[in-house]
């Protein structure tokens, strides 16, 4: 019960807001959406400590009937087991937080504001929805909900072009994954007769060997479908390729880059990935695609990070790398180490942005690094909080990234498959990477000589409480999340705190391998990350000349990276250009041979018939009767003939 | 003289319904001519009925008929009434005046 | 046997009287007051549907069960709209006499008759009670010439249409033996009792309904007494008298005529698609909306006939669901045409509807998702109307009907496109008069309903699902 509360009051806050915003004010639209989100992570968690500690059994909570044709049934449930409960309480929690950041971070803005809070609290019900879905058309109804708050929390600030554009690039780079998405859906129900996921995950075995024959060749089934579910998930999850709509994303408020990036959108594809895990684990050939794709993302966008000048783009990249961190810990298996790494990520990739929202907001929105600078004095709070959510994307003891980042890298080592050991050496690699630009973004922003205009300096100023209260409670759970959950998710007795919400089969023991890897594999990323901080060190305070210098030395290397490795250029020039090209000879020879010509003769067949067809109206009773008597006439006759 | 059967009472009311719905169509003249008409189709419904009821030996036959008896008084009054209505607007009852909305 | 089961009937008969009583012995223009109680007789008949037991009565004349309940809550909720609808337009018109609520209060009545009818006696009546009400409604502004010649026109063609249904009665009474439904299933069951001369009744039962729910080749009457009857009287008309008269068709064809059901489906199927297809084509050129939304009804009945033609349960859920939806959009659409009034007087083209999008965006928004919904654009409820039904169809096989209902279903999206299209980006036109709180309570209602549909349609389902359940056994 009160798990349904936590799911449905969002929507309850955003209804207020949205449809009464105008009538009661920002103020009142504000406290409503925030008391309603309070509601809902007090409600959250405590379904969370009841399933965890108070022993509640797993169960669905029905709410209604939604969809009954033939054979397709499909209800509106909440699913409560650990997973769910999990992603209910994070969810609730961080975006709460974010909510009550906003109230000081859209304090500047000349318009209501009551919107801003509204769509906000939609994005959280649709996240809630998605996480909770008993069913995968309930999923996919919270996954397009997502995709379509995220539309309309980007674009938000709709006067200004490139958010409008970087709304539509989302939009439609999403609709990519969501067009796999909603085939593979298609597929689950044709192969297991249903969407319900105990139906589906009950079903699996008696599928194991059915095949799709396409082309000529043997697919297996489970394959494909688990294929064409995460093609979906790349979408949401921004992984190589459909990566392009994250970094462009920024273009909306900072909490709201926040909301995308910590706490949903982009981890419902990682949460989808340990949702179908039942399936996964029968599909060796997906899980395989998925290490790949996920190890590549991560040190792709780690590349990318270190030379962006844009503070909020370069922990969008890390976000990105970050994701794919997570898919290499779905790829071999260890779901809960995935997970693990979910909930950890939220707080510090949470306590990054809106730090990073705070500086933008001290710097009178300046968002170019190259014009901050010894920032540390003028705004310490933020500073510090910088500091801790630094410490734990790059994964140093204690904090929380070591835990979760590290249990990965352990995972893809102790698999040893190829793949495997291809994720371990992209996921080291990243490490040292992700270390480096996090220093960068630090030293370059916060130390050093100023390089902002006087006038800017002048009004740097801390934040106000309302902001600075959420980031020093996500600071200590970016401090703490990491050891005191890690015995919960992947200790020796994750079965009991799982209780089969993740699917693992009979032969997969790599939460225990995990532990009995060599040393040097367990220390090296944390060394790694250490030598990228000095690294950072050495290039932007001892010997600052230095990145120019090798910026020049090595300028092809620089400019790839810096283009984000030509990827939006390569799709301008593959994708939409030819799209272009297409849809204007499309509109030459179509609009004016086939769609001026056929559909007008068509429309022109319509009207002549619409014309006959009201001839015989001729407002006569005569007709009228007549007309009556032809009919019953007509259908005695066709009746004696037919019986 | 041949025993007059149902048949012969039932191909009465055919025609009595055929002139009834005839009347109808074909009349271009008066409104009130069509009133008449439809009261010649109820005739008919009548006939039927009470034909059937003694020929079933079942009485609702002839208990419905008494029902459409009453139900066809209503009915003409309030098509009186509509008549009067309409020709205190148009000043005319002739069909093919009744043509003002069409298409 | 107990006559408990019609207290809502008897109970809404005793409040029309006495409405008509305090009508007359009041002096002055009672219509408000009237109009007011009536709504309270029809939500007290309402609450009183919701408490009956099911059962026969009256000799198998009257049964409850939960078609016949279904069907009356929708039919109350249309008459109770309907009610609300005219408020403010009868005043404004100068019609705002007494008999106008307890007129459609006595229609109601009979509609409820109609769906209760266990018997051809109790459904006789029960059309006749609701038809002769509604004749005198058409005419109700009677200083107007259109009105009078739209009750003219649908008095003569209903005493017609009347006329042959009773007729097709005594030949089905003749060749079956009986009055009672259960009496002539049972005497149909046997193949041998299928006479050529009960099959003409039957055709003739089939013409009398199409009359009443306005299928071609029956449907002649109906643009012109949409267009010229009173457009609340035309809200209420497209509505309440539809429900009941399709659901009495489901119930017969389906009932007593079910063992004959190879014989009739070709007709219904035949009947269907010419509905289809001209509700579909002679809209396009209208520029009268009152006269549009007949077709439109046309083409709807022609969809709900779909799931009569499957004959089974699943097509009757589909048509009962349709049944459902229609109601909520025909109502909403009418609670914008009567906001259509410019310098106190009413307008009704098309044309009329030009800039509704600056200046009244929220009613354009209202009228857009009955449009789009009605065009049966996902996800609005119209959708889910159109889904079952040809879901039914496709199951049974009827193929061609399902696709004829596709193609129509997109040659109709044109002229429902047309008038969004009008509303939001043709030249503005001078502004309508503020709208009444009535008519925006109203199009809110219905078009929440119509919204969001999709999120709960449970209720109405099952609701669908158990009444069709009552007529397969």
């Amino acid at each position: 019960m009160i798990y349904a509360v936590a799911v449905l009051v969002p929507l309850f806050g955003s209804a207020v807001a949205g449809l009464l915003g105008r009538a009661i004010g920002d103020r009142a639209a504000q406290a409503v959406t925030i008391l309603c989100m309070i509601v809902a992570t007090i409600c959250g968690e405590t379904a969370f400590i009841q399933l965890v500690w108070g022993g509640a059994p797993t169960g669905t909570v029905r709410l209604a009937e939604w969809v009954s044709a033939g054979s397709f049934h499909v209800d509106w449930a909440l699913r409560y087991d650990t997973l769910s409960a999990v992603m209910v309480a994070m969810v609730t929690f961080v975006a709460t937080l974010i909510h009550i950041y906003s109230i000081g971070y859209m304090g500047h803005e000349h318009k209501p504001v009551a919107r801003f809070f509204s769509y906000l609290s939609l994005f959280s019900f649709a996240m809630l929805m998605l996480v909770t879905a008993n069913n995968l058309l309930q999923l996919f109804f919270g996954w397009e909900g997502v995709g379509l708050m995220s539309y309309l929390l980007i674009g938000y600030w709709y006067e200004r072009p490139s958010a409008c554009a970087a709304a539509i690039k989302a939009f439609v780079v999403n609709r990519i994954g969501d067009l796999f998405f909603a085939v593979g859906i298609a597929m689950v129900f044709f192969l297991f007769g249903s969407v319900s996921f105990s139906t589906i995950f009950a079903a699996v075995p008696q599928h194991l060997n059915d095949t799709y024959a396409l082309f000529g060749t043997n697919y297996r089934a489970l394959e494909v479908i688990c294929i064409l579910l995460f093609i979906g998930a790349m979408g949401k999850s921004a992984q190589i390729g459909l990566h392009v709509w994250l970094p462009d994303a920024m273009e909306g408020p900072t909490p709201v880059s926040a909301l995308i990036h910590a706490a949903t959108m982009v981890t419902a594809g990682v949460f989808l990935m340990a949702r179908i895990s039942p399936i996964l684990e029968h599909a060796p050939v997906a899980l395989g695609v998925i290490t790949v794709i996920g190890a590549s993302t991560a040190l792709f966008a780690a590349t990318i990070g270190c030379v962006q000048n844009d503070i909020k783009r370069v922990i969008a990249y890390s976000t990105c790398s970050q994701l794919g961190y997570m898919f290499i810990a779905a790829g071999v298996g260890a779901y809960q180490v995935s997970i693990f790494h979910l909930v950890t990520h939220a707080f510090f990739k949470a306590l990054l942005f809106l730090s990073a929202g705070s500086v933008i907001h001290a710097m009178s929105d300046e968002q170019d690094m190259r014009r901050m600078g010894g920032l540390w004095k003028k705004i310490p709070l933020t500073y510090t909080m910088m500091w801790a959510g630094s410490l734990a994307l790059a994964g140093i003891f204690p904090f929380a990234g070591y835990y979760s980042k590290d249990a990965i890298l352990e995972a893809a080592f102790a698999d040893g498959s190829p793949v495997a050991i291809y994720g371990f050496v992209c996921g080291v690699l990243a490490a040292f990477l992700t270390a480096f630009y996090s220093w960068r973004l630090l030293l370059m922003t916060f130390h050093g000589r100023s390089r902002a205009d006087h006038h800017v300096l002048e009004h740097v100023h801390e934040s106000p409480l309302v902001m600075t209260g959420p980031l020093i409670v996500l600071a200590v759970g970016a401090l703490i999340a990491g050891f005191s959950l890690r015995g919960l998710f992947i200790g020796a007795d994750w079965h009991a705190f799982w209780r089969n919400s993740v699917g693992v089969a009979p032969g997969n023991h790599i939460l225990a391998r995990m532990e009995e890897i060599p040393a040097w594999a367990a220390l090296a990323p944390s060394v790694l990350a250490l030598l990228g901080i000095a690294l950072a060190y050495i290039m932007y305070v001892a010997v600052p000349t230095l990145p120019a210098g090798i910026a020049a030395r090595f300028a092809p290397i620089y400019r790839f990276l810096l283009n984000k490795w030509y990827f939006d250029e390569l799709y301008d020039a593959v994708l939409v250009r030819p799209f272009f090209a297409l849809a204007r000879l499309l509109w030459q020879v179509g609009d004016v041979t086939i769609i001026d010509g056929v559909p007008n003769s068509i429309a022109h067949i319509a009207e002549d018939s619409a014309e006959q067809a009201v001839k015989l109206q001729t407002g006569s009773i005569a007709v009228y009767a007549f007309s009556m008597l032809i009919g019953v006439v007509l259908l005695i006759t066709i009746f004696l003939i037919f019986r | 003289m041949a025993m007059i059967g149902l048949g012969h009472y039932l191909v009465v009311s055919a025609i009595l319904l055929v002139l009834g719905v005839f009347g109808i169509f074909l009349n271009r003249k008066n409104v009130i001519v069509i009133l008449m008409s439809v009261e010649l189709i109820l005739l008919a419904v009548n006939l039927n009925l009470v034909a059937f009821s003694a020929a079933l030996g079942d009485l609702v036959g002839q208990v419905f008929a008494m029902f459409v008896l009453t139900v066809a008084a209503a009915e003409a009054a309030i098509g009186l009434a509509i008549v009067v209505v309409y020709f205190r607007n148009r000043g005319s009852i002739e069909v093919e005046d009744v043509n003002l909305m069409k298409g | 046997m107990n006559g408990s089961l019609a207290t809502p009937e008897i109970v809404l008969a005793l409040c029309g009287m006495g409405i008509l009583l305090f009508g007359v012995l009041r002096r002055g223009d009672g219509g408000l007051i009237c109009s007011m109680l009536t709504i309270g007789a029809l939500l007290l008949a309402a609450v009183l549907v919701a408490g009956g037991a099911f059962g026969l009565a009256f000799e198998g004349q009257f049964l409850v069960d939960p078609m016949s309940v279904f069907s009356k809550f929708l039919i109350l909720a249309a008459a109770i709209l309907g009610v609300v609808l005219s408020l403010d337009y009868n005043a404004r018109e100068g019609i705002g006499r007494f008999e106008f609520p307890v007129l459609m209060l006595f229609a109601t009545l009979g509609m409820m008759v109609m769906v209760s009818a266990g018997n051809m006696m109790s459904l006789y009546l029960g059309i006749e009670l609701q038809s002769l009400s509604i004749y005198v409604l058409a005419a109700f502004a009677r200083d107007d010439v259109r009105s009078a010649e739209a009750g003219l026109k649908y008095f003569v063609l209903g005493a017609l249409a009347s006329g042959l249904l009773l007729y097709g009665i005594t030949l089905v009474y003749g060749f079956s033996g009986s009055m009672d439904f259960a009496a002539i299933r049972q005497a149909l069951s046997d193949p041998t009792r299928v006479s050529e001369g009960l099959i003409v009744g039957v055709v003739f039962v089939i013409a009398g309904f199409a009359f009443k729910v306005a299928a071609v080749p029956f449907h002649m009457w109906t643009p012109d007494v949409y267009e010229g009857a009173p457009s609340p009287v035309t809200a209420f008309l497209g509505t309440a008298p539809k429900v009941a008269a399709m659901v009495l068709f489901l119930r017969v064809m389906v009932g007593p005529f079910g063992h004959v059901l190879m014989q009739w489906q070709a007709l219904i199927e035949i009947v269907s698609v010419a509905s289809m297809i001209l509700g579909a084509l002679a809209a396009i050129g209208q520029s009268n909306i009152k006269r549009l939304m007949a077709y439109s009804s046309i083409g709807h009945m022609g969809y709900v006939l779909i799931g009569l033609a499957c004959g089974n349960a699943a097509g009757l859920r589909g048509a009962l669901v349709y049944l459902v939806v229609y109601v909520f959009m025909f109502l909403g659409t009418f609670a914008v045409i009567l906001a259509m009034r410019r310098r106190g007087q009413a307008v009704e083209t098309i044309a009329d509807l030009a800039g509704l999008g600056r200046n009244d965006p929220a009613l354009a928004m209202a009228m857009a998702v009955f449009m789009f919904s009605m065009a049966g654009i996902p996800p609005l409820s119209g959708f889910f109307g159109k889904l079952y039904v040809f879901l039914a169809a496709v199951q049974s096989g009827l193929w061609t009907l399902a696709i004829i209902g596709v193609l129509t279903s997109v040659v109709g999206a044109f002229y429902y496109l047309r008038i969004v299209k009008v509303m939001y980006f043709d030249a503005a036109r001078e502004a309508f008069d503020r709208r009444p709180a009535s008519l925006s309570v109203v199009a809110a209602a219905t078009g929440l309903f119509t919204t969001f549909f999709f999120i709960a349609p449970a209720p109405v389902l099952d609701a669908a699902q158990a009444a069709a359940r009552v007529l397969f056994g």
